[in-house]
C-alpha cells in the first residue's frame, strides 16, 4: 500500500469513526411505535382520559370535507378527551390511512385551542425507508387549520418520503377539521 | 321497535364483527363500513326511542347504549389494527414502546416504478462535426419491488429491474434485514451502496431531470450495488449505514469513469473487499446534509508481469446537501475518487496515451427547482428546474499519460417537471453538454415516470 493511499485510508476511517462517535452521542432515537394505550399515556401524563364517539350528520361530514380539503372516510369518529384537574388538556384522534399501498396510523393531539399539540406515528406498514426522519413531525406543533397547513407551505417536504409527508399532512388537516366540526356541534 | 328486535340487531352486529370464515371473505374496509352504517342506524334509533320512551325502559336503553359504545370501540380497533392492542409485556428486553415495532403484521409489500424516456440528440457536435447519434425512445426501466416480513425481526427486500423494454433483467437489490433496535440493525445481501442522492433514491418522482445527474453515473456509478453486509440505524437526527462489500473490479475502469467496474452481485470477484459508510443529518425540517466514504481495493487479483499484483486502492469521498423550503428544492453534491496503481492498471488493461484510467476523478453539481403550484392545495406540482454539473473523470492521470479533454465536461440542464398526482411525473428538459474537446452533443429529453 502506498503512503498516500495509507493516508487516505486513515483519513477516511478517522472520519467514519468520528462521525459514528458523534451519532452515538446524539439524543435517543425519537421515532417510536406505540399502542393506543401507550400513545395516550405519552400524550396525557397524569390526565384522566375519556373515550368519546361522535356520529356525524351528513352536513357535518360535508363541512369537515370542506374544511380539510380532503376525504372524510367515516361519519363515526372516536376521540380521547383528556382533563387535568377538571380542565381540558387536549383531545387525541387516531387516523388510519393509506400511504403508498399500505396503511399507517397516526395519533394527532389537538390542544384546547384547536391547534396541533403533537403527532405520533402509531403504526407504519410501509417499508421504514418511507418514514420521515428527524424532527420532521415537530413541524406540525401549534399548527392551526388554515391555508398554511399544507405541504410546501408550513410543512416542508422530505425527499424519499413524499407520499408519507402528504398523507400525514392530509391526516392532520382531517383531524383538525373533524375536531372543529364536532366542537361546533357541542360535543368535544 | 321492540327491545327484542334491538337485542337481535345488536347480536347480529356482534356476529358480523366476530364471525369466522364468511366475514373474513370481506375486506376489512368493507366490514368496517358496514358496521359503521349499522351502528349509526342503531344510534339514530336509540335517540328516537329515547324521545318516546317511558321511564321503565331507561335502564334497558342505557344497556343498549353501552353495547353500542362497545361496538364503536371494536370498529375503532379494526381501523387502527394491531396498534389497538393493549400494551403488554415488553419484548426482547425493550420497553413497550420500542418493542412495538416487533408486533407489526407480517406479510408481503409490493411497489415499483418505471421510466419511459425520449432523447433527441443534436445532429451536430459543438465543433460542428456530425454527431452521429440517433434519437431514441426507450422504456428505460420497469421496476418491481417486493418486500416480505417473515416475522417480527427478519425481513427481505428486493427490486427486480427490467431495462430497455425487458432486454436486460437484473436485481437492483436483494437483502435480508435483522431489526434489532432503531440504533443498530443488520443487513446482508445485494445492497445499494449508500453514496450520493441517486443511488439509493432513484425513483423518477424523487429527482429533477429526465436523466440522472451524469456525475452520479460515472463517478458514483448509480445504480451501484454489491454483495455485502453491515449495519444501519438512526440516533436522534442522525442516520447511518455502514457496509463491508466486495470491491470494484478494476478491469472495468475506463477513462470515462468507474461505471464498468461495478460487479452488480453477479459472480463477483471477492479477492478484495471495501468499506463504505454514510451519515445524514436531518435535524432541521427540510434540510438534509451528509457525507459518505468508500475505501477498498479493486485489483481482484489483477497482475502484470512488471508489477506483479496490482491492488488499485480506490477511495471515494462524497458530500451532499439538500434544502427544501416551501416550493423550493435545492441540491448540491460533490465527489472525488482517488485510485492507486493506475500506471500498472493501464499496463494490465493495455491502455495508452489519453486512454488512461483517471488517478483522480472529480465532480460536483448544483440543482435548483421551484414548484409554482406549492401551497395551492392538491397534489399537482409544476417545477421549472436548472442543474449545473461539472466533472472530469481524468482530473489527474499518471506520468506518461495525458488526459482526454472530452472527459472534462460541463452540463447545463434546464427543464420543467409536472406532477398531476404525486406518483406520476412528466419531465422535459434541454441539456447543453460541453467538454474541453468541443465534442459535446446537446440533447432534448422527455420522460414519463411513475411509482406505485
Amino acid at each position: 500500500m502506498s503512503s498516500s493511499r495509507a493516508r487516505r485510508l486513515a483519513a477516511a476511517l478517522s472520519l467514519g469513526l468520528a462521525l459514528l462517535g458523534g451519532a452515538a452521542a446524539r439524543p435517543a432515537f425519537a421515532k417510536v411505535f406505540l399502542t393506543v394505550e401507550e400513545a395516550l399515556r405519552l400524550a396525557f401524563p397524569g390526565c384522566e382520559v375519556t373515550r368519546r364517539t361522535a356520529y356525524l350528520t351528513p352536513e357535518q361530514v360535508r363541512r369537515a370535507r370542506e374544511l380539510s380539503r380532503g376525504e372524510v372516510p367515516s361519519a363515526l369518529v372516536t376521540s380521547y378527551a383528556a382533563t387535568r384537574g377538571g380542565q381540558p388538556a387536549g383531545t387525541a384522534y387516531f387516523d388510519t390511512h393509506r400511504v403508498r399501498t399500505l396503511p399507517e396510523t397516526l395519533m394527532v393531539v389537538v390542544d384546547p385551542q384547536g391547534k396541533v399539540a403533537r403527532v405520533e406515528v402509531i403504526s407504519f406498514r410501509e417499508p421504514e425507508e418511507y418514514l420521515p426522519r428527524g424532527a420532521w413531525y415537530e413541524q406540525f406543533q401549534s399548527e392551526a387549520l388554515d391555508r398554511d397547513l399544507q405541504l410546501k407551505r408550513d410543512i416542508h417536504p422530505v425527499t424519499g418520503a413524499t407520499l408519507t409527508a402528504r398523507a400525514t399532512t392530509n391526516a392532520v388537516r382531517r383531524v383538525l377539521a373533524l375536531h372543529r366540526v364536532i366542537s361546533e356541534g357541542g360535543r368535544p | 321497535m321492540t327491545l327484542l328486535r334491538w337485542r337481535c340487531a345488536v347480536l347480529a352486529l356482534a356476529a358480523v364483527l366476530f364471525a369466522g370464515s364468511p366475514a373474513r371473505a370481506q375486506s376489512t374496509d368493507a366490514r368496517v363500513q358496514e358496521l359503521e352504517r349499522q351502528v349509526q342506524e342503531l344510534q339514530a334509533e336509540i335517540a328516537a326511542l329515547k324521545g318516546g320512551s317511558a321511564g321503565g325502559d331507561a335502564g334497558r336503553l342505557a344497556e343498549l347504549e353501552r353495547r353500542l359504545e362497545i361496538l364503536a370501540g371494536e370498529i375503532e380497533k379494526m381501523r387502527i389494527g394491531e396498534a389497538a392492542a393493549a400494551a403488554d409485556e415488553s419484548d426482547y428486553g425493550l420497553g413497550p414502546a420500542a418493542s412495538k415495532v416487533y408486533r407489526t403484521e407480517r406479510g408481503l409489500s409490493i411497489g415499483g416504478y418505471g421510466e419511459l424516456l425520449y432523447q433527441r440528440f443534436d445532429d451536430e457536435r459543438d465543433d460542428g462535426a456530425a454527431s452521429g447519434r440517433n434519437d431514441q425512445f426507450d422504456l428505460l426501466r420497469g421496476i418491481l419491488y417486493f418486500g416480505y416480513k417473515w416475522n417480527d425481526r427478519w425481513l427481505f427486500n428486493t427490486e427486480i429491474e427490467y431495462e430497455h423494454g425487458g432486454e436486460e433483467v437484473a436485481l437492483e437489490f436483494a437483502y435480508i434485514d435483522y431489526l434489532w433496535r432503531p440504533q443498530a440493525n443488520f443487513r446482508a445481501g445485494l445492497v445499494l451502496i449508500p453514496m450520493g442522492f441517486i443511488n439509493e433514491l432513484h425513483e423518477p418522482t424523487v429527482f429533477l431531470g429526465a436523466n440522472r445527474p451524469q456525475i452520479e453515473r460515472v463517478i458514483i456509478p448509480s445504480t451501484w450495488r454489491e454483495n455485502g453486509f453491515g449495519l444501519f440505524g438512526e440516533a436522534g437526527p442522525v442516520s447511518y449505514r455502514t457496509y463491508i462489500v466486495n470491491g470494484f473490479d478494476a478491469r472495468g475502469f475506463t477513462a470515462g469513469g468507474l461505471r464498468n467496474g461495478r460487479q452488480n452481485g453477479s459472480e463477483s470477484k471477492a479477492e478484495d473487499f471495501a468499506w463504505v459508510g454514510r451519515l445524514d443529518f436531518t435535524g432541521v425540517p427540510g434540510l438534509l446534509v451528509g457525507g459518505s466514504a468508500y475505501v477498498g481495493n479493486a485489483g481482484q487479483d489483477l497482475t502484470t508481469p512488471a508489477s506483479g499484483s496490482v491492488d488499485v486502492g480506490t477511495t471515494l469521498l462524497e458530500a451532499h446537501l439538500e434544502w427544501r423550503w416551501r416550493g423550493l428544492e435545492f441540491r448540491a453534491l460533490g465527489v472525488q475518487a482517488d485510485l492507486d496503481d493506475v500506471t500498472a492498471l493501464n499496463a494490465a488493461l493495455g491502455l495508452t496515451g489519453n486512454q488512461s484510467v483517471g488517478e483522480t476523478l472529480k465532480g460536483h453539481y448544483l440543482q435548483l427547482g421551484y414548484d409554482f403550484l406549492a401551497g395551492r392545495g392538491g397534489e399537482r406540482a409544476l417545477i421549472p428546474y436548472v442543474r449545473w454539473e461539472a466533472f472530469n473523470t481524468q482530473d489527474e492521470v499518471p506520468a506518461g499519460f495525458r488526459a482526454n479533454p472530452a472527459n472534462d465536461v460541463e452540463i447545463l440542464t434546464a427543464g420543467l417537471a409536472f406532477k398531476p398526482i404525486e406518483q406520476l411525473i412528466l419531465k422535459v428538459d434541454y441539456q447543453d453538454v460541453d467538454n474541453e474537446a468541443g465534442t459535446g452533443i446537446d440533447q432534448f429529453n422527455a420522460l414519463l415516470g411513475y411509482v406505485f
